[in-house]
């Protein structure tokens, strides 16, 4: 059981709920140390002083916002508890809206709500409500000492808290260069339409992988078993000799010569095709010594 | 001083501001950026053939050979628009030899060096060496030559190198395949094969492993096709078959490289590496030093380009598989480890 981040309350009108907010991503990124090449000891993080050349231990340390060039405001941890709003654990319904309304955009991180045991009828009536309704709560929610705006969904049987991006982090596409005016012609339409209704099939998120955490794993494992790092190459059947090898390009000539069609030559490259015609030709060349054999 | 070294030049119609020009590239022999640039223009005519059409990857040496450098594939924003580009898409990002599937597609816009005012423009930015795509535009997946990096591990004679370099010449000869040499411009020798390019990356370098799988076969005392530097046995050569594939590079012909003495990657004839092979020098790279920025403009007007064939004579591969059957069946039963 993953533990709660925090437990405590949906808020909307006059309804309390009582939840555990419990997270939903599960993130699967390796870590790795840094350590020195020579002699793999670990990479120690030294916090040095520019101006007086010494070691800075966390509790000299406080934190400066820079707003003039050498230019610091100096806050310590009283200034920011200060501005912290109240940790007050609990999801403060605001409004609903349509789901629809909100962009996709918007959407950064999900949370698990779970029922306490007093809130479980409440917290099933708020999700078939909203089922039923197809809207969504729009709270604020405190989590680490953040306020977060976040959307409040139906999500099978679990109600999802949705973290959201205020207005001001989305970036405005608007300094793009964007096609906005452009019309495509009909037919073209027809034909992107057809492409797209024969690429469309149910998406099925278990299809995508992340091959790339994958085939570091494979790595480090290999090479904790002492074994040689798989590479392509040696990943690769193993040609024991040339004859071998020999087979293996027959074969592969055969096969592309069959995807060509029969005269052999290849029609989807144009060897001379592009700046390669405009050589300079200093001095007139040499007949080739070896004619072309035919294939 | 560094106002004055600013200088307009006017190429082929285009007008193009060299900056910086006294900047001193090779500390060691003085030679400046201005050098760099009248090496690169005088070489273009003979040069520029094997350029063409091919994406190009600059290394760029801003604070000269001893300092910081880079690979830049992605051309510069700040790019005339008249140097012509291409724009690829490689599916593998950084990485080359782990093949991350999820890793984004992202799109490189290479440089393509047509012509003169273009290797102007990327010399005055300090590029020193110019490495090219084994295919051009318009066929990028299929590469136009194979491509054997003959590397001397230590201990490596220059003899062992030049007969290590005959042998692959002889055993493409074999199956009816001509070859091309040329120096690094480091320690080692380029082998090319001129191809018609109708075979695509995974057929190439197949097809080079085998080459190189024979030659080993054959010569298993002197060339090595172990791929980490500690584990190569000493005194052998390198046959480094793996430099084909989509995006893989070779340092161009005339390339000068950053190294002491300004050294050029120079083709050679096969007669200069059949008398490579009867010299006893220890080490191979005071023998390819000779070709520099300074001897290799008059050397080529004398014997023009050696290279000139390479992309008129497009050769097939079917024909050499068949004709490796035989060749190569002595190779396939000796001891392969």
């Amino acid at each position: 059981m993953a533990h709660a981040i925090w437990t405590g309350a949906i808020n909307f009108g006059l309804v309390t709920i009582p939840v555990r907010l419990q997270t939903a991503i599960r993130t699967n990124d390796l870590r790795f140390n840094f350590l020195h090449k020579a002699d793999e000891g670990r990479i120690n993080n030294v916090r040095r002083c520019s101006v007086d050349g010494q070691d800075v231990s966390y509790d000299e340390i406080v934190r400066g916002y820079e707003y003039e060039k050498g230019q610091y405001v100096i806050l310590d941890d009283e200034d920011f508890k200060r501005v912290n709003p109240e940790a007050t654990q609990s999801v403060d319904i605001v409004q609903f809206v349509e789901l629809g309304e909100i962009d996709p955009m918007y959407f950064d991180k999900p949370y698990y709500l779970e029922p306490e045991k007093r809130g479980r009828h409440a917290y099933a009536l708020l999700r078939e409500a909203l089922r039923t309704s197809g809207k969504v709560g729009i709270a604020k929610v405190v989590i680490r000492s953040r306020e977060h705006i976040a959307a409040l969904k139906p999500n099978g049987d679990a109600l999802v808290l949705e973290l959201m991006h205020y207005a001001d982090e989305i970036v405005d596409a608007a300094h793009l260069e964007l096609p906005a005016s452009e019309k495509p012609a009909e037919n073209e339409m027809k034909v992107a339409q057809m492409l797209i209704d024969t690429m469309t099939e149910a998406f099925d998120p278990t299809q995508f992988r992340d091959t790339y955490r994958e085939e570091l794993l494979a790595m480090i494992e290999a090479r904790a078993a002492g074994k040689e790092v798989p590479s392509p190459e040696v990943a690769a059947p193993r040609r024991d000799n040339v004859v071998n090898l020999m087979d293996v390009l027959q074969k592969s000539l055969e096969q592309s010569r069959q995807s060509r069609g029969p005269d052999g030559a290849a029609t989807s490259y144009d060897a001379k095709s592009g700046a390669a015609r405009e050589r300079p030709d200093e001095k007139p060349k040499k007949q080739s010594r070896r004619k072309k054999s035919a294939a | 001083m560094s106002r004055a070294a600013a200088q307009t030049v006017d190429v082929d119609g285009r007008t193009l501001t060299l900056s910086n020009r006294d900047k001193v590239l090779w500390p060691q022999d003085g030679y400046t950026k201005a050098d760099l640039v009248a090496y690169y223009r005088t070489v273009a005519p003979y040069m520029l053939p094997h350029l063409a059409a091919r994406p190009l990857t600059l290394q760029r040496y801003p604070d000269g050979i001893g300092g910081q450098s880079f690979f830049e594939k992605n051309a510069p924003r700040f790019l005339p628009a008249w140097v012509p580009t291409v724009t690829v898409t490689s599916e593998f990002g950084r990485h080359e030899t782990v093949r991350f599937a999820s890793a984004a597609p992202r799109t490189v816009r290479f440089i393509l060096c047509n012509d003169e005012a273009t290797l102007v423009y990327v010399a005055n930015l300090a590029a020193i060496v110019l490495h090219v795509w084994t295919s051009r535009d318009g066929s990028l997946d299929v590469p136009d030559f194979l491509f054997f990096d003959l590397d001397p591990h230590d201990g490596c004679t220059l003899a062992t190198l030049g007969k290590v370099a005959l042998a692959l010449r002889d055993a493409l000869t074999e199956i009816g395949l001509r070859a091309l040499v040329k120096s690094s411009g480091g320690s080692g020798l380029h082998v090319i094969v001129p191809l018609a390019p109708e075979y695509d990356y995974d057929f190439c370098k197949g097809f080079a492993e085998l080459v190189a799988r024979a030659l080993h076969a054959r010569l298993p005392d002197r060339t090595t096709l172990q791929r980490m530097p500690a584990r190569r046995p000493l005194g052998t050569v390198y046959l480094d078959y793996v430099q084909v594939g989509r995006g893989k590079t070779m340092v161009a012909p005339y390339s000068v490289r950053a190294r002491d003495g300004a050294p050029v990657s120079m083709p050679l004839e096969w007669s200069e590496v059949e008398a490579m092979a009867r010299k006893r020098a220890a080490g191979t790279e005071g023998e390819f030093g000779r070709f520099s920025v300074k001897n290799v403009p008059p050397l080529l007007r004398k014997r023009g380009d050696l290279w000139s064939e390479a992309g008129q004579d497009g050769q097939r591969l079917e024909p050499a598989l068949a004709l490796a059957r035989t060749a190569f069946a002595a190779a396939s039963n000796a001891a392969e480890r």
